[in-house]
């Protein structure tokens, strides 16, 4: 299971940054999870909340974001890609639409930490 | 049903601060066009570690390099040892092995005169570009002409996890069930070659392979398939001529 180093990262970043405001408690990870992945936004969720105990992030909540999958093609063609029928999971579809040609993905298989809500100090970064 | 990022953002912006009162937020980079963004992707990170694998082992040390990846039993190490017997007996070969458990596939490599370095994933279901990095340190790259790195058996994570190799080769056979391909797109998706194994077999078992090729094209377009017989070394030839021989012939 491999959602749990991700967490880590992600309670990592979180921590630092949270550090860097001189804030003593996080009450909020949002994150973007891409949807041409396999990270399960439930598993992740868990793992964060297990890394984060006794950090300052221990309370906070934690909300996902699916992202779309986004594309590019040589042909100029650029744009969110139809999905393939009939899988068990949502997979986008890489043929070009204009041309037939394989697609390049620009989004959708990111996983990051988009933002953090911490208590308001004087630090206004 | 899902709402492009941007727009849930900027309501989130709202939500929070409607229902918690005044927050300092820190807000990470995270457009896709901005490519500090990148920065901040965990899976990024990983992808950036295999890179400097790519770096370090293809283009400064000038070893060809080619991962296969596929279920326990797919055929993986038979491959491996199907192509390692027809290489020149002047070229030096390495693999990297990942196992959850065990060393089998290392002494069966080994007993083909590779070099082996056997990495135990323990908990890990994959490899990931920092294992594989601690595993490149043990070799002598000076003298290797060729490193194979063999997967974990799994159909599943590698997918998020490219290794730093010049190609990533699925290996599924004809036992899988010819919905193999159906069931792990994304891991498809993730790769630059597939191959059928157990053609041998295909009609006991009752898989078409013809209409694995057909979901091969539809889920990767512009995949190469290639249909072996690891076991008595039928297919491999074609396999072995398709895969990247000269390190430099590519640039980035
Ligand atoms: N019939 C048949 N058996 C094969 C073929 N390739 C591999 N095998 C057998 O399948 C088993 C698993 O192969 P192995 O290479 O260890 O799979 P790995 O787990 O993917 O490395 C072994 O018993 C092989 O002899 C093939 O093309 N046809
Ligand atoms: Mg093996
Ligand atoms: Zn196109
Ligand atoms: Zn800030
Ligand atoms: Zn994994
Ligand atoms: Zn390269």
């Amino acid at each position: 299971m491999h959602e749990l180093s991700i967490a880590r990262s992600l309670v990592e970043q979180a921590v630092d940054a949270a550090a860097d405001h001189g804030a003593e408690r996080i009450d909020r990870l949002e994150l973007e999870i891409g949807e041409a992945t396999h990270l399960n936004p439930d598993q992740l969720t868990f793992c964060v909340e297990t890394v984060a105990a006794e950090t300052p992030a221990a309370e906070a909540d934690i909300a996902v974001t699916s992202v779309s999958p986004e594309g590019v093609c040589d042909c100029g063609w650029s744009g969110r890609p139809a999905e393939i029928q009939d899988l068990p999971m949502a997979v986008p579809d890489l043929r070009c639409p204009e041309c037939d040609s394989r697609l390049e993905l620009t989004a959708g298989t990111e996983c990051r930490l988009a933002r953090i809500s911490v208590p308001e100090t004087d630090d206004t970064t | 049903m899902h709402m492009h990022t941007h727009r849930l953002e900027r309501s989130m912006d709202r939500l929070v601060t409607d229902l918690l009162g005044p927050l300092s937020l820190h807000r990470f980079g995270h457009s896709h066009d901005d490519g500090a963004a990148d920065e901040d992707d965990v899976l990024e990170q990983f992808r950036k570690q295999a890179r400097n694998v790519h770096e370090e082992v293809v283009h400064d040390h000038d070893v060809s390099c080619v991962e296969f990846l596929g279920s326990t039993g797919s055929g993986k190490t038979t491959l491996v040892e199907r192509l390692v017997e027809r290489a020149p007996p002047e070229e030096t070969i390495g693999a990297i092995v990942g196992d959850v458990a065990g060393d089998d596939d290392a002494s069966r490599l080994e007993a083909h005169g590779v070099e082996v370095v056997n990495v135990n994933t323990g908990k890990e279901c994959h490899l990931d570009g920092s294992l594989v990095a601690d595993a490149v340190a043990e070799f002598d790259l000076d003298s290797l002409d060729r490193l194979y790195v063999e997967n974990v058996g799994n159909m599943v994570c590698p997918a998020d996890f490219p290794l730093g190799a010049q190609a990533r080769v699925l290996v599924v056979s004809t036992t899988e069930g010819d919905d193999v391909v159906r069931k792990h797109p994304l891991l498809f998706q993730a790769c630059d070659a597939a191959v059928v194994n157990k053609a041998d077999i295909a009609d006991a078992v009752g898989a078409d392979t013809d209409s694995m090729r057909d979901d091969i094209d539809e889920i990767a377009p512009e995949m190469p398939v290639f249909e072996t017989n690891a076991r008595d070394g039928v297919g491999i030839d074609a396999l072995s001529s398709s895969l990247p021989d000269t390190p430099h012939a590519h640039t980035h």
